[in-house]
């Protein structure tokens, strides 16, 4: 190999202020022109060490080399200097701007004072146009699904002149269709000559995406290989050690009465992605109803009726029997429902609060955690740490900020949360998305679990193989509709659901 | 009373409402500007009343009116960077500083009122100018249009047109987009490579400026003096206004005539036998009340995103 590579992590150290050690003498290079996959568990200092590529952390120890060179990344700005963009696991779009807005965040074209608004849209439109990604301009990232403010996201990382594009778990939000299509336009970038570093759980991805891996383990580098010289099944051992997982296992079981019932919801949102078009649904006590579709087919709009967010225009739904329509969020909580939401960071969590708080929040109005007026700090702190360890939840300790987890093991502790309340009906949207292998059969261990002790769970997502390796019934919702409830079995496959997602099938 | 002497009265108290609506709009449309930037500016009312002493001082200095405005725009322009200079560099708490300037400010102008004048209450000793009101030329011969749209104060035609410029300033420009971004996400901002600290800076100057006016017309507006305390609280008023505005400069502009209505209603109320005490704590009371439904007309359930 005659070239230097692009870049090159020598002995790359990170400690944080709180005295956590994420990385610990990282070293390896990424060759120009790759696709380089970066793999490991929930906290193996992943993020970590794209953020200080990136320039939004400081490494404690190390260099980082670009063709060569010792090069000090200090800020976003600098690394935009080096062409390095980057598309963050958490999103850092706006919600009250536009999509062009965001896009062109920092680079607005101008005409006089003002930002030509034409001349953005144009861009925005041929950035869009060129890489495949469609969005629309005009359109507030409020109100967009999440697969949608994803594309957005790697638009702008895309807006600038890139020559590395750093992928911090970009698909954890997509469909399968939408992730191929990614994967099309990421081997298109591959031959345009830029370097791209992904990051993912899914082994299936990285195979079908990378020429090299490497894989981290407690911030130790644990294994640098091309593609072709590695298995999955040795990724996996270098990524979790020894450790072995079991994929859940569904079994038969009889299901009780009828928990949920919806009838004929409508929501006429200002989103199109929230519309509800007269949906019916019904979940018996000890089943799982999957919802599959493409992410903005009114998923958000069902989750935030059945959690008492939104009213209903019209329709109505039925909790054990009892009209739950109008009810507070409070007040459907009370009464035996849990929501693990898809967004966590906006809606799940606070980030700037301990563990504890969030592990906690929501019950602590119970007698268990409060006393009067006063909450009872040491039983929530007890609380917190039987789910660290119940969750292997990888943090400093329960008193620690939510910000100072990993991305997935932030999840973990809502995720731990509401599994935690011992639900009569749980929402389950995305429940393990951006989580790893071994905690992701965990959780569906749980949600299988407890749908055998007679919860009834919703659940939805983007992951069909999760999907059908859970699912009693799965209900397709396309543009706001159910078009399909079919029984699982084995004669249910992705390809099976595919027509009924696209609309080009209906069969309600 | 006839239809024609009705309509006659209230073309009447329009120029009431339009005086006491500036000073109000002016410093709430500073404010508007430091809270989409993240940096709610809460010593505009120190701001206002430091900036009126100092228009008096530099008019009474420099015998020229406009020279004192220019003085108390400079002023509300220093404390704005002070201010932001408190935050960002001292790293002190934005909500403390904000009040430790209106009390340094309250304490502030009295202490030099004293040494300059040695009275504490006035400072009628110091001869300022007044900035002028404008007749606008053909229109003003107008019957009813003349009194409405002429013959108002310099600062109030500024007021108003502040408004648009404002709203394209906020919505339309990269600057206004930068610094709604920063007031929404500081990470995010950061992450695309913008500097937060500048943008919110100059958000803070900016607000400044416009306290600066509006300080300058509560003392050289339709007076030539300063007293005690004479911001008398629209400071926060205008705080009000900016919440109640929807977030926009045009919705700004509307809360502060509602406030402002209630000060002209006062006014034209005054000496009818009505209890003054009752009367004056009339413009304390609409931003309350005005808060309230405010607040409650945000719970609408039904539209959420
Ligand atoms: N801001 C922070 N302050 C303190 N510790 C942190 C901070 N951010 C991350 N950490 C710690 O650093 C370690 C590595 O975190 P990092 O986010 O790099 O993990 P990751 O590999 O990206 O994991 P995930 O798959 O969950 O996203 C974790 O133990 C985490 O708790
Ligand atoms: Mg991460």
């Amino acid at each position: 190999m005659a070239a230097e590579p692009i870049i090159r992590f020598e002995a790359i150290s990170k400690r944080y202020p709180n005295g956590t050690e994420a990385l610990k003498g990282v070293s390896f290079s990424i060759e120009a022109g790759t696709i380089h996959a970066i793999c490991g568990e929930n906290g193996a200092g992943k993020s970590t060490l794209m953020k200080i590529l990136f320039g939004l952390e400081r490494a404690t120890g190390g260099t980082i080399r670009i063709d060569g060179q010792p090069v000090d990344i200090s800020s976003p700005r600098a690394a935009a200097s080096f062409g390095i963009s980057m598309v963050h696991q958490h999103f850092s779009l706006l919600p009250s701007l536009t999509v062009a807005e965001n896009i062109l965040l920092g680079q607005e074209p101008r005409r006089g004072l003002l930002v030509d608004r034409k001349a953005a849209r144009e861009r925005v439109a041929a950035l869009a146009a060129r890489y495949n990604l469609e969005a629309d301009p005009d359109a507030r990232v409020a109100g967009l699904s999440v697969a949608a403010q994803q594309k957005v996201e790697i638009l702008k990382a895309l807006s600038r002149d890139v020559r590395v594009l750093i992928l911090d778990e970009p698909t954890a939000v997509l469909t399968p269709p939408e992730t191929d299509e990614l994967f099309r336009r990421l081997h298109g970038l591959r031959r345009a000559g830029i370097t791209i570093l992904f990051i993912s759980h899914k082994l299936g991805e990285v195979r079908a995406l990378a020429d090299r891996v490497t894989t981290l383990r407690a911030g130790l580098l644990s294994g640098d290989a091309a593609m072709g010289d590695i298995s999955d099944a040795e990724i996996a051992t270098l990524v979790m050690g020894t450790t072995k997982t079991v994929p859940p296992l569904r079994e038969p079981h009889g299901f009780g009465a009828e928990r949920l019932r919806v009838d004929n919801v409508v929501l006429r949102s200002l989103a199109g992605a929230d519309r509800l078009d007269g949906v019916s649904l019904s979940i018996r006590a000890g089943e799982i109803l999957g919802i599959a579709g493409v992410d903005g087919s009114g998923q958000r709009g069902l989750v935030s009726v059945l959690t008492g967010e939104v009213l209903p225009h019209d329709g109505d739904f039925h909790l054990d029997g009892r009209s739950a329509r109008g009810c507070s969020t409070a007040a459907l909580r009370k009464g035996g429902m849990a929501h693990l939401p898809a967004d966590r960071f906006h809606q799940g969590s606070a980030r700037t609060l301990s563990v504890v708080d969030n592990a906690i929040a929501g019950a602590h109005r119970s007698s268990r955690f409060s006393r009067g007026a006063f909450l009872r700090v040491r039983e929530m702190e007890t609380e917190a740490r039987r789910l660290i360890s119940d969750f292997s939840i990888r943090c400093p300790g329960p008193r620690a900020p939510l910000s100072a987890l990993s991305g997935g093991n932030a999840q973990k502790v809502i995720a731990a949360r509401e599994f935690a309340t011992a639900p009569t009906f749980l929402i389950a949207d995305q429940p393990t998305r951006g989580i790893d292998i071994a905690a992701a059969a965990f959780l569906q261990g749980r949600i299988l679990d407890m749908a055998r002790q007679g919860t009834a769970v919703l659940l939805i997502s983007a992951d069909l193989d999760e999907l059908l390796a859970l699912s009693d019934r799965v209900a397709v919702l396309y543009a706001g509709r159910i078009t399909a409830v079919l029984d699982n079995g084995p004669h249910l496959t992705p390809e099976r659901l595919g027509p009924f997602m696209l609309g080009l099938e209906d069969a309600a | 009373m006839t239809f024609l002497e009705t309509i006659a009265h209230i073309v009447d108290l329009v120029p009431v409402l339009l005086r006491v609506t500036t000073p109000i709009l002016l410093a709430a449309l500073g404010v508007h500007i430091s809270q989409k930037a993240g940096v709610l500016n809460l010593g505009v009312e120190g701001m206002m009343l430091a900036a009126a002493l100092a228009g008096v001082l530099a008019s009474a200095a420099s015998g020229s009116a406009w020279v004192g405005l220019a003085g108390a725009l400079a002023t509300g322009a220093v404390l704005g960077f002070l201010l932001s200079f408190a935050i960002h560099v001292l790293k002190a708490d934005l909500i403390l500083s904000g009040i430790a300037l209106n009390m340094l400010a309250a304490a502030g102008t009295t202490l030099v009122l004293y040494m300059l004048t040695g009275d504490k209450g006035m400072s009628g000793s110091l001869s300022s100018g007044v900035l002028p009101s404008l007749a606008i030329p053909l229109i003003a011969d107008i019957p009813v249009l003349g009194r409405l749209l002429s013959g108002h104060h310099v600062l109030t035609y500024l007021a108003f047109a502040m408004v648009p410029v404002v709203a394209v300033l906020m919505m339309r420009t990269p600057f206004g987009i930068r610094l709604r971004a920063v007031g929404e996400s500081a990470e995010a901002a950061a992450t695309a490579g913008i500097d937060v600290a500048r943008m919110q800076i100059a958000a803070l100057v900016l607000s400044g400026l416009l306290a600066g006016a509006a300080g300058a017309f509560l003392s050289m507006g339709y007076v030539s003096w300063f007293s005690q305390n004479m911001s008398g609280g629209r400071g926060f008023v205008a705080l009000a206004a900016d919440l109640m505005g929807y977030g926009s400069a045009w919705g700004t502009m509307a809360a502060s005539l509602l406030l402002g209505a209630a000060d002209a209603f006062v006014i034209s109320l005054q000496g009818k036998g009505i209890p003054s005490e009752l009367l004056q704590s009339l413009p304390y009371i609409v931003p309350i009340v005005a808060l309230v439904i405010h607040a409650r007309a945000r719970r609408k359930r039904f539209v959420r995103i």
